[in-house]
């Protein structure tokens, strides 16, 4: 009896409460959870207000690369995959010496090592071939020059008058992300320059013939020709450049501190020792000695959005390879799917075996893996050489026929039993009941399904930026890394995304209700 | 017409049909009747193949299949080209207009052109008196309009007998009468049917015999007249007492 009594006098308690009192209780619950998430940003603003004091207290210079980057700045040598070496890693380790501190490696995706810097918290430099840029120095604070490069054009070694930037007018050249060379090819125009993520599979694609030429810096074209027959510089380096250690912006101690531990390598010759173990050292590192501090910035701030003229026809340029990849990647699927599935619940058993196969390991493992191994693993492998578009639009599409051949099964067992049983009983044969009765149901109960993943693909597709294809995400990336506007150029991405998706839903809706068969 | 030996059916340890014997002449109109669970859909399911019997040999107009062996499919299939299936939840093609679920097997089995089939398929549908709805989808047909399609895409077959599975049970008594008119008409014409129904109303209107079943056996057969009047089994007057309570 009590119990009874207890239960309904708390409800009431709760229920007496004024409306807004639960409002504001929730918002609070809210602001509570929040609380962590603030904070520790909040610490990372403080912490950043003097670097060199929490490091020279630590003992140890954090310092950021990105393992992918490769010969000769950072890799992992040939015969023990767990070690890293590099004529960076050696600097890394050189600067931490003359400052009394120990170095210590943070892995950081190479192009978005600045802003995640200028976020803070997990290092506290960037030793990663920053280029010495007007554009650089806006964003993040640059230390004295520590090597002195050039840009190297790099061609396949029976190619000929392939050798200045106008000779490739309308030719594919390979090039790094958000690099001096990028924006050197995007100045000079009429060039189809491709967009790798790192500095080896772009001499791949050069070697399979998907390129014509790479524009890469000089160590970088110096490492990967060496002992490499097939490939050639063409013409003298140009455009010379520096790379410079980056910090956080205002932290004006451990910039100085930096400074003259760079001066000192310099001068007791132990940058010369570093790069010639790597077999970088040239004339043109005297340019490091005559170097002068001084130079401009370019200050200028970019909004996007006020600027909108000039980014959104880019990103509406680079949505079209969004669309492109993610429609023909869903009709292959599309495709594909439905043969599975039918080969799946009707196949002889050794056939079944296989799309069961087919199915459970394009669906447990993941897409990027994929993509590497049918673009990058059949070239190697088997020699067959798909263009970055064909290979993203094979492995969405290989990918996501295993999603949707589950989508039709699922649609063809809804069909109600009655149906097939009406079709044999009217003498038809399984494969023409299957045809004319079973799919055209079951393709109408699996449209939202297949629908759903139409709209994932769209977002998906993104993801094949890896092997050098300038969808949607892969430009919204390259521009904000170029002007700093994540926010403006951000918003413009998402709309165009959600106009696509919204659009692919609005016309699937209508043909749900085309095809809809049981409205009256 | 139709001839059934011995005919057995398990499910599981079961025994659903017990050893059926059954003849029917052409232009004979059967009805079976019986309590729920006696196995007579199982009958009408095993006389066209939508179930494999354990044992015994069914015959439909040229074409005899017995059981046991290999199943097969050609030979099923011969078979369900003579045996046309009206079924208790009409079963049509959701997807296809009434007039494209008649045509549907004409077309696509017998391989005849459309244009013919096509007229064919409209007087069918004007036979069910629906040559208004020829356009329709099944969504859009009550019940009993969705049994008369049914039936009419039976016959489009032009089957040597007509197998019908509880035709008007699923129906609003209101429906019922127009499916009947339909079945009786089809009797008096002299079509070959087997009819399964608790709906002794159809039962006396179209049946020329009519079996009693029970427990997998036939246990007493005769004309309406003589079963429903003078039923000579106590099993049969039991179950017509109930059905008419
Ligand atoms: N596929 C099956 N598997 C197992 N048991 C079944 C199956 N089909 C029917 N049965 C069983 O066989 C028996 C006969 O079923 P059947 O549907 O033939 O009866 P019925 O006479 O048509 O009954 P009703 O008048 O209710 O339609 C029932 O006990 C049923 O549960
Ligand atoms: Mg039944």
């Amino acid at each position: 009896m009590e119990t009874h009594c207890v239960g309904p006098a708390r409800r009431d308690d709760e229920a007496g409460r004024p409306k807004r009192g639960r409002g504001a209780r929730s918002l609070a619950w809210l602001l509570v959870l929040l609380v962590p998430f603030f904070g520790g940003v909040g610490a990372f603003k403080t912490s950043a207000a003097d670097a060199w004091d929490e490091v020279s207290r630590a003992g140890i210079l954090r310092y950021a690369n990105d393992a992918e980057g490769g010969a000769p700045y950072i890799f992992h040598p040939p015969g023990s995959p767990d070690q890293l070496t590099g004529f960076e890693v050696d600097l890394a380790a050189a600067i931490a010496g003359r400052l009394g501190l120990k170095p210590a490696f943070v892995q950081n995706n190479w192009d978005v090592i600045l802003p995640a810097l200028n976020q803070g918290g997990s290092f506290d430099v960037v030793i990663a071939g920053i280029e010495w840029t007007p554009e650089n120095r806006a964003k993040v604070a640059l230390s004295r020059p520590y090597f002195a490069f050039g840009q190297q054009l790099v061609v396949r070694a029976d190619a000929t008058g392939l050798d200045s930037l106008d000779a490739l007018r309308g030719k594919r050249v390979g090039v790094l992300s958000a690099t001096a060379s990028f924006r050197m090819l995007e100045k000079h125009g009429g060039i189809d320059a491709r967009v790798y993520q790192d500095n080896v599979n772009y001499f791949r694609d050069l070697e399979s013939g998907r390129l014509d030429a790479v524009l890469t810096d000089t160590p970088i074209a110096r490492v990967n020709l060496a002992g490499n027959d097939k490939l050639r510089r063409a013409g003298p380096p140009f455009a010379p450049g520096f790379y410079a250690v980056a910090v956080r912006p205002g932290e004006t101690a451990l910039l100085a501190r930096i400074d003259g531990a760079i001066d000192a390598l310099l001068k007791d010759g132990t940058l010369e020792k570093i790069y010639r173990k790597y077999d970088l050292w040239d004339d043109g590192q005297a340019a490091l000695t005559a170097w002068k501090p001084g130079g401009e910035t370019t200050a200028e701030k970019h909004s996007a959005l006020k600027e909108w003229g000039t980014y959104l026809p880019i990103l509406l340029r680079a949505s079209v390879t969004t669309i492109w990849v993610t429609c023909s990647g869903m009709a292959l699927a599309v495709v594909l799917g439905l043969g599975l599935a039918i080969v799946r619940l009707y196949g002889p058993a050794p056939a079944r075996w296989a799309a069961i196969a087919y199915i459970e390991v394009f669906r447990g493992t993941p897409l990027l893996l994929q993509i590497y191994f049918i673009y990058f693993g059949l070239a190697q492998q088997l020699g067959v050489r798909l263009s970055a578009g064909f290979a993203a639009v094979i492995a969405l599409g290989l990918n996501y026929a295993a999603t949707e051949a589950e989508n039709y099964r699922a649609g063809i067992e809804g069909v109600p039993k009655g149906q097939l049983e009406a079709s044999l009983a009217l003498g038809m044969k399984r494969r023409l009941a299957l045809r004319r009765i079973l799919l055209p149901q079951a393709l109408r109960i699996s449209l939202p399904s297949v629908t759903n993943d139409f709209i994932a693909m769209f977002k998906d597709s993104s993801i094949v930026s890896v092997i050098a294809l300038v969808e949607l995400t892969k430009e919204y990336q390259i521009r904000a890394i170029d002007t700093g506007d994540y926010v403006g150029l951000g918003l413009m991405t998402a709309g165009i995304y959600f106009a696509m998706s919204y659009t692919a839903s609005l016309g699937a809706r209508a043909l749900e209700r085309k095809l809809g068969h049981d409205r009256r | 017409m139709i001839a059934v030996e011995g005919l057995r059916k398990r499910f599981g340890d079961r025994t659903v049909l017990d050893g059926i014997d059954h003849r029917q002449e052409r232009g004979q109109s059967v009805v079976l009747i019986g309590p729920s669970g006696c196995g007579k859909t199982t009958f009408l399911r095993c006389l066209n193949q939508l179930e494999t019997p354990d044992a015994g040999r069914i015959t439909i107009a040229d074409v005899t299949i017995e059981a046991g062996g290999r199943v097969d499919r050609e030979r099923q299939r011969q078979l369900r080209l003579r045996a046309g299936m009206v079924f208790q939840q009409f079963h049509l093609f959701p997807h296809l207009t009434a007039l494209g679920n008649v045509m549907e097997a004409p077309v696509r089995v017998l391989g005849r052109p459309r244009d013919a089939v096509e007229a064919q398929a409209l007087g069918l549908l004007e036979q069910v008196g629906l040559s208004q709805h020829a356009g329709h989808r099944p969504g859009q047909l009550s019940g009993g309009q969705q049994q008369r399609v049914a039936i009419a895409r039976a016959l489009a077959m032009e089957p040597a007998v007509l197998l019908l599975d509880e035709p008007t049970s699923a129906l609003d008594p209101e429906l019922r009468e127009e499916v009947r008119d339909v079945l009786r008409r089809l009797a008096d014409e002299g079509s070959t049917m087997l009819t399964v129904t608790h709906d002794m109303q159809l039962a006396r209107d179209i049946a020329d015999t009519v079996l009693f079943f029970h427990a997998g056996t036939i246990v007493e057969s005769g004309p309406p007249e003589q079963l429903f009047g003078d039923p000579v089994h106590e099993r049969t007057r039991e179950f017509l007492r109930s059905v008419r309570d």
